[in-house]
């Protein structure tokens, strides 16, 4: 079988084992982790599109999910327009919010683009916190259940979670065909030189900020997703640590591979939690963890290990090579 | 060494296995949702800690009789690690996997308004300290059908907490300032507490005459010095620093430093820790407890109740107090389902606990839920003597009947 039918066949069987997980587990407390582990996941793929194929980090996005849960709950209080309606409104108003960030910011890059996205972060912290009634202010909003569709009950922690799943696979793919595309190779041009992107004919200016948009949709959809399953949300859920915790995760996990935003949600936000790792301990780990994967692996956790098993499988085959040529001259 | 191994090995199979020697069929479980890790644990730490004790009391007098059977209570304690997710995991866990009858919990608000969204469904009745649920238990929300009628709020109405501890500050510092308090000052963090706790106590100081200016910080902050130096220009007669004990213990040495104000007022900080700490004030000082003071109990009851709870090697902390907070609350409840006589009618025991009286630990008098399921008692405020760690003099003023003018009262 050669490797990249045996990474299909993996890739299937693991998805197939997401798809499963609520039929293996039984267990309420593993599927609700599994739940915000999914929503986070869905904002690293779009921070992978920015990040990975852009190369701009931001450390505002948790704001950004938090643009789409309040526009998720104020269209269901004021607007009674249920979370169908509003997933779609979220992720344009999460979209446009990364716009309106994006359109001065990005004149800008490196370390000023992260601390502009990470002013937002704050911005929106206190906007939110004195909204008044508007916002809930500091109290935040409250929001009904999902409710049925197509008569499948969404209220169900089961469905609930097949649901995030299938918005967190409908990310991983719109992620890999963006890879794929010339909108990709675009971007990943910006990323590699700019200069030479722009002598080229590339607008660099509006690729950045389309990418920033649709990086922006992808946390909307994550935040309409959190508001909905938490039902209370508050200006805390998307402030400055949550934002910095989720650049951690993409950066830990690599935002240039498939699995890599995936594995960082789950690495930063899952195995704590089901290993019950005190979180300031985790805290320092991902601190000196972080430092290790920029220092030794650059790629993040996914891409090195892919590098690893290629080089072993190169190994393998010197060596199997090695003692065939010894075993005939023998 | 060998043997203890060996013993808590089999114990652990044993249990493993569903075959431990008690009968699994008679006890009750009960629910606990507390940050045991992370930053809020300062506070989260109290509630199972005051819940193993009344546990611990329960089972040792025997259980809990229904129905002619007896059951010893099953504590069921989850860390909630000071995150939401972490809460409604923990939540969906012991309503859903574990079957609990009632949950205990949270200290932080927004875990906790979140988790009433999985116990009311489930009609799991849930006991929470934080006085912010005020807003939301409304009586259309408690009434039987209502989204909050299985929530119970183990803290009194916030406008009875911040005008009881009101006039006992001022009660306590007027004495001994060259002048009588006209303006306060009322410094507090800008979150989801700090802006409804200090909403309250605001209209509490100005029902008491006093000009009161707010002053909010951000959280987490440590550096106070630029508010501080803005709050010195107000000239106020007393800086109050209201709510988040750990911040205030940063904070006052700052205010002292800079001479902001003839006195202050720290809510949250117990004597106790005051003197452990070996703190002293040159200015007058008041400090109060949520709800009343380990470092200087004002009842036997209390006194007693702090020897039992720290005996059961709980820390002694800037907040070990708000474990009263859930302690009497554990045993009202077993009085309702033993006088309903059954497990299975999480109505009846609402019903019952609406009204009836208990006298509990937190209050002299017997504590009633009122038609939005919250409790009144007063809160202790203590004035430390000047230049010293140990010498209190402390004060109990009844809570207000009614909001004072300007306060809705939720």
């Amino acid at each position: 079988m050669s490797g990249r039918v045996s990474g299909r066949v993996a890739s299937a069987a693991f998805l197939l084992l997401l798809v499963a997980l609520p039929w293996i587990s039984p267990s309420y407390r593993f599927l609700s982790i599994a739940i915000s582990t999914g929503t986070v996941a869905i904002t690293l793929y779009g921070l992978a599109v920015l990040f990975g194929q852009a190369g701009l980090m931001s450390v505002g996005h948790a704001a950004l999910m938090g643009v789409g849960a309040y526009s998720a709950a104020i269209l269901a209080l004021r607007l009674g327009i249920g979370f169908w309606g509003a997933l779609p409104c979220a992720m344009l108003t999460a979209a446009l919010a990364a716009g309106l960030i994006g359109l001065p910011s990005l004149r800008v890059s490196g370390h000023h683009f992260v601390i502009i996205t990470y002013a937002f972060c704050t911005l929106l912290t206190i906007v939110l916190t004195n909204g008044g009634d508007a916002t809930g202010g500091a109290s935040g909003l409250d929001l009904d259940p999902v409710g049925r569709l197509f008569g499948v009950n969404f209220d169900s922690v089961r469905n609930y979670y097949l649901l995030v799943l299938a918005a967190l696979l409908a990310a991983m793919l719109a992620t890999d065909l963006i890879a794929r595309s010339g909108y990709g190779r675009t971007l990943r041009a910006i990323r590699e030189n700019e200069a030479l992107a722009r002598a080229v004919g590339i607008n660099t200016a509006l690729h950045k900020l389309g990418a920033f948009m649709l990086s922006g949709a992808f946390a909307g959809l994550a935040g309409v997703l959190q508001a909905y399953y938490l039902r209370h949300i508050s200006p805390g859920l998307y402030g400055g640590l949550p934002s910095l915790y989720i650049a951690m995760s993409v950066m830990l996990g690599g935002a240039r591979v498939l699995y890599g935003p995936l594995a960082g949600a789950v690495i930063v936000n899952f195995l704590p939690e089901v290993l019950s790792i005190d979180p300031v301990d985790s805290r320092m780990a991902y601190g000196a963890g972080l430092v290790l994967v920029i220092l030794l692996l650059p790629g993040g956790v996914i891409a090195s290990l892919a590098d690893l098993g290629a080089w072993a499988a190169a190994l393998a085959r010197r060596t199997a090579g090695r003692w065939t040529q010894l075993a005939q001259g023998r | 060494m060998r043997q203890a191994f060996a013993a808590a090995a089999l114990a652990a199979a044993l249990s493993a296995f569903g075959a431990s020697g008690g009968h699994a069929e008679d006890v009750i479980k009960i629910g606990v949702v507390a940050a045991e890790s992370g930053s809020f644990v300062s506070a989260g730490n109290t509630i199972p800690a005051a819940e193993r004790l009344a546990t611990k009391e329960i089972n040792d007098a025997g259980g809990v009789k229904i129905g002619g059977k007896t059951y010893k209570i099953q504590l069921e304690v989850r860390d909630d690690r000071t995150s939401i997710d972490t809460a409604i995991a923990a939540a969906r866990e012991l309503v859903n996997d574990v079957g609990v009858q009632a949950i205990f919990g949270t200290e932080s608000h927004d875990f906790s308004i979140a988790m009433t969204k999985i116990t009311g469904p489930a009609k799991v009745l849930q006991f929470t300290g934080n006085s912010t649920l005020g807003q939301f238990l409304t009586k259309e929300a408690v009434a039987r059908g209502g989204a909050n009628h299985y929530v119970f709020q183990t803290e009194p109405q916030e406008f009875q907490r911040s005008g009881s501890t009101a006039k006992g500050v001022l009660a306590l510092l007027t004495p001994l300032m060259a002048q009588p308090p006209k303006h306060s000052v009322v410094f507090v963090a800008n979150d989801v507490a700090g802006r409804y706790l200090s909403s309250h106590y605001v209209r509490a100081l100005e029902a008491n005459g006093q000009k009161v200016d707010l002053v909010y910080y951000p959280p987490d902050t440590q550096d106070f010095t630029a508010l501080l130096t803005r709050i010195k220009g107000m000239k106020p007669d007393i800086v109050h620093f209201w709510y988040n004990g750990d911040e205030t213990l940063v904070a006052h040495p700052q205010a002292v430093q800079l001479d902001v104000a003839p006195a202050y007022f720290l809510f949250g900080v117990d004597p106790g820790v005051w003197r452990e700490r070996k703190l002293t004030s040159g200015a007058p000082l008041t400090l109060s407890c949520v709800p009343m003071c380990w470092g200087a109990p004002p009842t036997k009851a209390a006194a007693a109740y702090f020897d039992r709870y720290f005996g059961m090697g709980a820390t002694k902390g800037v907040q070990s107090s708000v474990s009263l907070l859930y302690y009497d609350y554990l045993h009202w409840y077993v009085k309702a389902l033993e006088a309903v006589g059954r497990l299975d009618d999480p109505d009846a025991v609402v019903d019952w606990l609406l009204k009836s009286k208990y006298q509990g630990v937190v209050s002299a008098a017997p504590l009633v839920f009122n038609d939005r399921h919250q409790v009144t008692f007063a809160t202790e405020v203590c004035l430390v003597k000047p230049n010293t760690s140990g010498q209190f003099k402390c004060a109990v003023e009844e809570p207000p009947a009614a909001p004072p003018p300007g306060d809705p009262g939720n």
